[in-house]
């Protein structure tokens, strides 16, 4: 009897419960989608902060101090620590080694350009390709590390081409003080160079060189050494345990040691980097890192926010359709009680009947949600949104809270009324 | 139960029932014009909001003195003024120049600046100690600081040594009435000791002052102050030899050896160009994983005491605004003797970032918006239905299509002129509970958005009161009244 009845309803009634699911679908995508996107937001913004480049950079343990005070640079007595070329791939081995997004290595060299004016060479990686014994291949180097640089003319520096070694970029800056052009021939040093590139970098690299690291290392002939590398790394925001740990790892419990280097905090990857490169000292780049922490932070609240306003709304609104529907079904319910239908199995009718719904009414708006996710994904950050498992009972259990919320009170304020004021149809 | 009774309580049941039904539409639209007004208003909030947390990565345009010029704190004043003040989050004046620690024979590179203005501009800037706020405080980069081991609270001595401007004359030739002479000499622990001399009309001594501050007060520092040891010197011609012309200090020795050795070797050139020494309390460490860590901060009062000039390199300007009006801005500020550039690493990385960020807020708003109004509509929808056996009934009685129709709209109409109306403020408080959760500051109010909210509501309650509406006019009356 009661699934005819309830089959009844949901067959007989379609255009009302029809009405009633549609509303739960959207609440529910709302949720679904909304709550995805909220928990992959962090991961996706992070992301995005890596267009202001390095936020960590490698020096040697002993020199870093030196050249970068007295300005001797270019192979003095003083700058006599570097680290290893063939120990770069390493980066890709640490225990967030996935966090490891790109990073690249420079080497300087002072030299005199034709006209005796000085220049800054940087050797360094442009679009370098490393092939891991982990199996796993990247490009690393500049060209993903500076994308604020524009190229007024020309083109960037490609390392695959054969003559790589004889080719540089040279800034804005520096091109137009020499009235240099793209496809010109340069003399540093002893060796003739080709102009591939001038770059627009709005700073101090707008008076310099680059070339090859190769190039630099045989210019100097300080081969298979890097000067500092700059890593550019995705990073949880700080928090109290990572500063103290960024101190003094030592000085932590053994169990908030492992919380801190299982967490992918700069200083932890940071510390991680120093254990694989021979003699290094790696430190975050405050600028970068400080304010990364600040913007994702400050996002994920205020996604967090949103997503709880609409889920508010969305609730509201279920519940009180769902209210509306009972109350409009205060004849029907009058007749069942006024054929002496008891209370309890009335509510057990109605309720079983909306719940069915709303289970409807969810499996179509998880699908819906899923839909908005990726749409918000893909249009806005050009990639995926990863589908979190956890949200699905969530979603459920807020969908069966509302719905019950929305029925059970107007079941009740419906029984409460005699069935010949209902069946009267009062309005 | 009397009739009369019985009547009453179906009244009253009635009215009840209605209100309850009214208060459902009128809640939903409230829920609409809510979502409707917090959510724009977010939207239109947020890049601002966004900006000005992006402030956290620093500078953003710095000005120069152009080719050929010199950038002082007039000109800089002068060149902000062109700025809009509110735009505008911090300038920090920087000179920077190099100092000598002449008791480690160092060099540092010390730039001056005003630490006010710096912690607005770099606030990723992190100080182990304090700020300096008064004078002859320092902060010392940590990589100096682990160098030389100073700490926050340790005093340094940094020597200013300006550039030469003549070095042509000797110091025999220089010694003629009326010139001014200074020169130095190693004292006691090798540190340095000044002297500078007025000679009178016949080149003899007439004035002498003494700067033994490197030395131990007690012992070689008493020789600036000491009046009989001062006294000796006056009337005499250069050069002195000592214990012929003058008697040590006793317990000075070496620092009295000094003065006269650095008067013996005064020029009319150091006089122009005296190296000046200052000792600075260092209030605190500044760690910042860049290479300002190999620098030295003061203030740039403290820098011009000790240089004597008004000079600036370069000035740090953080500008709350985008790309395009950055640009403008520096292309207003550029003239009258100065640059203005902009620091792409900032700028570009900033536009992109907040691109992104914008277009996800407004995706989210979109899909949000049509949900909620979608929502709407089918609450509306359920409640206009229930209402058949009501339309029904006034047909029988003859009314006709279109007073039913209007009758209704405006009901639907007036529903929501109240529910977006209170939508309208209930938003705005949520955007404003939002905006001082997340960003700390206030929104701003948008006036335009009260009459949209309202209207949309009025034309998404209207919109979904008329298809119910349509449905129930078109049937025939004796069906509706008889029920399904």
């Amino acid at each position: 009897m009661l699934f005819r009845m309830i089959r009844g309803v949901l067959f007989h009634q379609k255009g009302k419960m029809l009405l009633i699911a549609i509303t739960i679908a959207l609440g529910a995508s709302l949720a679904t989608g909304m709550l995805n996107v909220v928990m992959d937001v962090e991961d996706k913004v992070n992301k995005e902060l890596k267009n202001y480049g390095a936020n960590i950079t490698v020096k040697p343990k002993d020199a870093s101090l030196l050249s970068d005070i007295y300005d001797v640079g270019d192979g003095g007595a003083l700058n006599a620590a570097y680290l290893r070329e063939d120990e770069l791939g390493k980066l890709k081995t640490i225990f967030w080694a996935f966090n490891i997004v790109d990073f690249t290595p420079f080497l300087d060299a002072q030299v005199t350009l034709p006209d005796g004016e000085g220049a800054k060479v940087v050797g360094t990686w442009f679009n370098h390709h490393l092939s891991l014994p982990t199996g796993e291949e990247l490009d690393a180097g500049v060209q993903g590390m500076r994308s604020w640089w524009e190229i007024t003319d020309g083109r960037w520096l490609n390392e695959a081409d054969e003559n790589a070694d004889q080719e540089i970029m040279v800034g804005a800056l520096l091109a137009e003080r020499e009235r240099w052009t793209v496809g010109e021939s340069v003399k540093l040093g002893d060796r003739d160079m080709t102009i591939v590139g001038i770059y627009d970098a709005g700073g101090d690299e707008d008076d310099q060189i680059f070339a090859t690291l190769d190039a630099v290392q045989a210019m100097t002939d300080r081969e298979g050494k890097v000067a500092s590398i700059e890593v550019s790394a995705l990073t949880t925001p700080d928090n109290d345990l990572a500063r103290r740990a960024a101190k003094n790892p030592a000085a932590l419990t053994s169990r908030d040691y492992e919380t801190w280097y299982c967490t992918a905090y700069v200083s932890a990857i940071c510390y991680q980097i120093q254990e694989v490169i021979t003699g290094s000292v790696a430190s975050a780049v405050r600028q970068v890192a400080e304010s990364e922490g600040t913007i994702l932070d400050k996002t994920k609240l205020l996604m967090i926010l949103i997503t709880a306003l609409s889920l508010i709304g969305s609730a509201l609104g279920i519940s009180n359709l769902v209210t509306a529907s009972v109350m409009e079904r205060a004849q029907e319910i009058g007749l069942l009680k006024a054929i002496g239908a008891k209370d309890r199995s009335i509510t057990g009718v109605v309720m079983t009947e909306i719940l069915i719904t709303a289970l409807i009414g969810f499996a179509a708006g998880y699908g819906m949600g899923f839909g908005f996710a990726q749409l918000i994904g893909q249009s806005v950050f050009g990639s995926a949104i990863e589908m979190n498992t956890k949200v699905i009972p969530v979603v459920a259990g807020l969908i069966a809270l509302v719905t019950v919320a929305g029925s059970l009170p107007a079941i009740r304020m419906v029984l409460r009324l005699k069935p010949a004021e209902v069946l009267h149809g009062g309005h | 139960m009397t009739k009369r009774r019985m009547f009453l309580r179906m009244v009253t049941a009635s009215l009840l029932r209605r209100r309850s039904r009214m208060l459902i539409a009128l809640l939903s639209i409230g829920i609409g014009a809510t979502i409707l007004a917090g959510m724009v208003t977010i939207y239109y909030d947020v890049p601002r909001q966004m900006r000005a947390q992006m402030r956290s990565y620093g500078a953003n345009m710095l000005l120069m003195p152009a080719e050929g010029e010199t950038l002082d704190s007039e000109r800089l004043s002068a060149a902000l003024q062109k700025l809009p003040e509110e735009k505008l989050v911090g300038a920090s004046p920087y000179r920077y120049v190099r100092l000598d620690m002449t008791s480690r024979q160092q060099s540092f590179t010390t730039a001056g600046t005003d630490f006010e203005q710096v912690q607005k501009t770099s606030p990723y800037f992190s100080v182990e100690g304090r700020y300096p706020e008064a004078p002859r405080e320092i902060l010392v980069g940590k990589e100096i600081a682990e160098m030389i081991g100073v700490k926050e609270g340790s005093s340094m001595e940094l020597t200013w040594q300006p550039a030469a401007k003549d070095a042509s004359g000797s110091a025999e030739d220089d010694r003629v009435p009326g010139a001014t002479l200074s020169g130095s000499a190693r004292g006691f622990g090798d540190a340095a000791v000044y002297v500078t001399a007025t000679l009178d009309d016949e080149a003899r001594i007439a004035e002498l002052t003494i700067d033994a501050s490197t030395q131990t007060p007690e012992y070689g520092g008493r020789t600036a102050e000491d009046a009989l040891f001062l006294k000796q010197f006056i009337g005499k011609s250069l050069p002195l030899s000592m214990n012929e012309d003058v008697d040590v200090l006793s317990g000075a020795t070496v620092t009295s050896t000094a003065v006269v050795e650095a008067l013996n070797a005064a020029t009319a050139a150091d006089a122009a160009a005296k190296p000046k020494t200052t000792r600075y309390e260092v209030t605190g460490i500044l760690v910042t994983g860049g290479e300002e860590e190999g620098y030295v901060f003061m203030s740039t009062d403290d820098l011009q005491t000790l240089t004597g000039e008004d000079r600036l390199d370069v000035a740090e300007l953080s500008v709350s605004a985008d790309e395009e009006q950055l640009n403008a801005y520096a292309e207003a500020l550029t003239g009258d003797g100065v640059q203005a550039r902009l620091v792409k690493r900032v700028t570009k990385s900033e536009t992109a970032v907040l691109g992104k960020l914008q277009a996800l807020v407004f995706l989210v708003t979109v899909v949000v918006l049509i949900l909620t109004m979608i929502c709407v509509s089918t609450t509306m929808m359920a409640v206009v239905s229930e209402r058949r056996r009501e339309i029904g009934l006034r047909k029988a009685l003859g009314a006709s299509d279109n007073s039913i129709r209007g009758e209704f709209l405006g009901e639907g109409m007036f529903l929501g002129l109240l529910g977006g109306a209170l939508g309208a403020v209930l938003g705005f408080v949520f955007a404003q509970v939002v905006s001082v959760n997340v960003f700390n500051s206030s929104i701003t109010f948008q006036p335009l958005l009260l009459p949209v909210t309202v209207l949309v509501s009025m034309l998404i309650a209207a919109a979904s009161c008329l298809m119910p509406i349509k449905r129930a006019v078109a049937i025939d009356p004796a069906i509706v009244l008889k029920g399904e």
